[in-house]
């Protein structure tokens, strides 16, 4: 009897190379997901590039003769007492620390986007991991996982992360941990019933039958098979992460206001939203372009590769 | 399986997690926090150390044969008890309704967590209630026209506006409604709607003097309503335009994409084909056989509604100066005052869970396929 190698178990695929091909034809016919994929690039071009676009350590430089300026000509707040300040024009005028609005955005950005795609990927992971041995194990294992996403269900996601920056200490990294901690039960849930589908295919049978222990099957195989909606998802939840994060920042917990970072800035203008209006225009304008910017790439993904929503 | 053994398998689920959730909202306060935290909101400025130890002793947070209070506040084994121990005093005190003093009006160790929680409770539920009103009422006729209109103009409005609600930063959303209405329209000499607070003044178009009522519910729409003055309510009315407009937006955003899709998924049933090819109007076919099949996904998601609009409440009163509970929970969070940090959370969850307890159970009653 001559031995089976496991790798001549032909793996499912969830399309062949003409699917594939089709989908990104559906993706380039489509115009948002084109504007989507722009920004979401562009704004990761500006995050890589910032220290070079904008001297990195500006923002250190406090000048309180400067603050809360506009001296940009080409446009009139109408605002009776906006301050004014002489040397050069600030673009998008000046913050409360007197610095260019402008280079705090460009140096926020990366500071913004690190924060998120972190949140999302050890949300993925986590979510990926569980929800997978989950739905493969079932019995116990299954309830208590899905039991203990209940807790994490059942309060908004911004109160728990809150509450846990409270107590754990305000810094980014604390920030990260207490946004992904709030964000994995989605792509648990997720995974869970991609794999529930996925493991009564006949080819996880026949793995079994050649020998193949559990973890082998479910993280090689099953896994492998299944995971593609959870990139969606992940492209789709980038933005809603930015403006979890951003929100987190603007009502306070950061561990510095000083640190541009964009819901910082935002923060800043909220207290001088009649004086200085430009500071959480620009400053949110860029949260919601990034933001629009996923959400228009993973929609648009979702669209293409989801078969019952592709006609 | 019965429906109603279903529902009481969901009540036990539901107590489960809220259960759960206390363990880990009390291990966070008090097992990570020093233990002098828990004193905080009880301390007077005359207190020498012996009634610090005294009080620490009554709450249940010092042993009775703790030496001194520096000891305890050293963490000294001898001095803390068992934090099983203190979860258990704790859960008997917060089921009595005895959720301890706050930290918040500032003067301590006078006003309960109860009391101030739902003094100021009512405007939340206020502004929560007429966010979910406008996310129903705004995104399921968007979903609709969206899913009906596949692919042409107003299906390209409706998604733009579902995105960009989903997209848009709620904060910056709220700060240029203020600009926009405050700051120009108001120079302009025009109708303009107030800026902050909970009943409008130095507005526009509300009434000068609307007078008094009693403070029936809290919630000052109702008690306008309640009380029998339209002036009050018309104000109440006016100041919460802005603040309410501003949570739904995320929410709509959320509801309208998932109208549209199983609207959709709907419209492509043989049972819409049956009911065109009888010869019956659009109109029927759309709103008396799909919309009430489209529906019943939308509602499964409407304990994520509520968390959502419960967690931008916190955003949103914030930015329009709400007196809610959101707004003082801020402040709860920079001052370490825990008791109502937990109340506020339990508060929280206990309202999304038993919104998610209600929902499916009336979803499990109103279609038959489903099994429990």
């Amino acid at each position: 009897m001559t031995e089976l190698k496991e790798t001549e178990v032909p793996k499912q695929k969830s399309g062949s190379v003409a699917d594939v091909k089709y989908a990104f034809h559906l993706l380039k016919e489509n115009p948002l997901v084109i504007f989507g994929f722009i920004i979401s690039v562009g704004s990761m071009l500006v995050a890589v590039f910032a220290g070079f676009i904008v001297d990195p350590n500006t923002w250190k430089h406090v000048d309180l003769s400067m603050r809360l300026c506009w001296n940009n000509p080409t446009f009139n707040w109408g605002i009776v007492n906006v301050f004014n300040c002489a040397g050069p024009v600030y673009a998008l005028g000046t913050d409360s620390y007197g610095r260019g609005v402008l280079e705090m955005i460009i140096l926020g950005i990366p500071l913004d986007l690190q924060i998120a795609l972190e949140v999302v990927a050890s949300a993925v992971f986590v979510g990926v991991v569980f929800g997978g041995v989950a739905a493969y194990a079932g019995g116990v294992l299954e309830e208590i996982i899905l039991r203990i996403t209940d807790i994490f269900l059942a309060i908004p996601g911004i109160l728990l992360a809150i509450v846990l920056l409270v107590i754990l200490g305000r810094s980014f990294n604390i920030l990260t941990l207490a946004v992904a901690i709030t964000w994995w039960p989605t792509y648990l849930r997720l995974m869970r019933s991609q794999v529930l589908s996925e493991k009564e295919k006949p080819y996880v049978e026949s793995l079994r039958a050649m020998g193949a222990g559990p973890s082998r099957i479910l993280f090689r195989h099953v896994i492998p098979n299944s995971i593609y909606p959870i990139f969606v998802q992940a492209t789709l939840d980038i933005g809603g992460v930015i403006l979890t994060v951003s929100a987190l920042t603007f009502l306070g917990f950061t561990p510095s206001p000083l640190i541009p970072e964009l819901g910082n800035l935002a923060n800043d203008g909220i207290r001088y939203l009649f004086t200085a209006p430009w500071l959480i225009l620009f400053s949110g304008l860029t949260i919601l372009i990034i933001s629009l910017g996923f959400n228009l790439l993973g929609d648009g993904i979702r669209d293409v590769f989801d078969p019952r929503l592709r006609r | 399986m019965r429906l109603y053994e279903y529902a009481i398998r969901r009540l036990v689920l539901m107590v489960f997690v809220l259960f759960m959730l206390s363990l880990v909202i009390f291990y966070l306060t008090r097992g990570l926090l020093p233990p002098t935290s828990a004193l905080a909101s009880y301390i007077t400025p005359r207190m020498n150390d012996t009634a610090k130890l005294t009080l620490a002793q009554s709450l249940g947070v010092a042993t009775s044969s703790c030496p001194s209070f520096n000891d305890f506040t050293r963490e000294m084994p001898e001095c803390i008890v068992p934090l099983w121990e203190q979860y258990f005093l704790w859960l008997k005190n917060v089921l009595s309704g005895n959720w301890g003093y706050t930290l918040l009006p500032g003067i301590t160790g006078t006003e309960t967590t109860w009391d101030v929680f739902f003094s100021r409770f009512p405007y939340t539920a206020e502004l929560a209630i007429a966010g979910a009103a406008l996310t129903i009422l705004i995104a399921i006729p968007f979903g609709i026209v969206s899913a009906t209109h596949n692919n042409k103009f107003p299906d390209h409005v409706s998604r733009v506006i579902s995105l960009g609600g989903y997209s848009v930063p709620q904060f910056w959303f709220g700060a240029l409604a203020q600009i926009l209405f405050v700051l120009y329209i108001r120079v302009n000499g025009l109708g303009f709607l107030p800026a902050n607070g909970a009943l409008a003044t130095n507005c526009g178009i509300c009434i000068s003097n609307p007078g008094q009522v009693f403070a029936l519910t809290g919630a000052p729409v109702l008690d306008g309503i309640l009380s029998g003055n339209l002036a009050y309510f018309w104000d109440a009315l006016v100041a919460l335009a802005l603040p309410s407009v501003t949570l739904a937006i995320t929410s709509i955003g959320a509801l309208t994409r998932i109208v549209r899709s199983s609207m959709m998924e709907v419209l492509r049933q043989d049972y819409i084909l049956l009911a065109r090819s009888k010869g019956l109007k659009d109109r029927v076919v759309i709103y008396r056989h799909a919309l009430r099949n489209a529906l019943l996904p939308a509602i499964t998601i409407s304990g994520l509604l509520t968390a959502l609009l419960l967690g931008g409440a916190i955003v949103i009163e914030i930015v329009f100066s709400l007196p809610g509970v959101g707004n003082a929970s801020l402040v709860a969070a920079n001052v370490l005052d825990i008791n109502y940090l937990e109340l506020y959370v339990l508060v929280t969850a206990l309202i999304i869970v038993a919104t998610n307890l209600v929902v499916d159970l009336l979803y499990a009653k109103m279609d038959p396929r489903i099994r429990y």
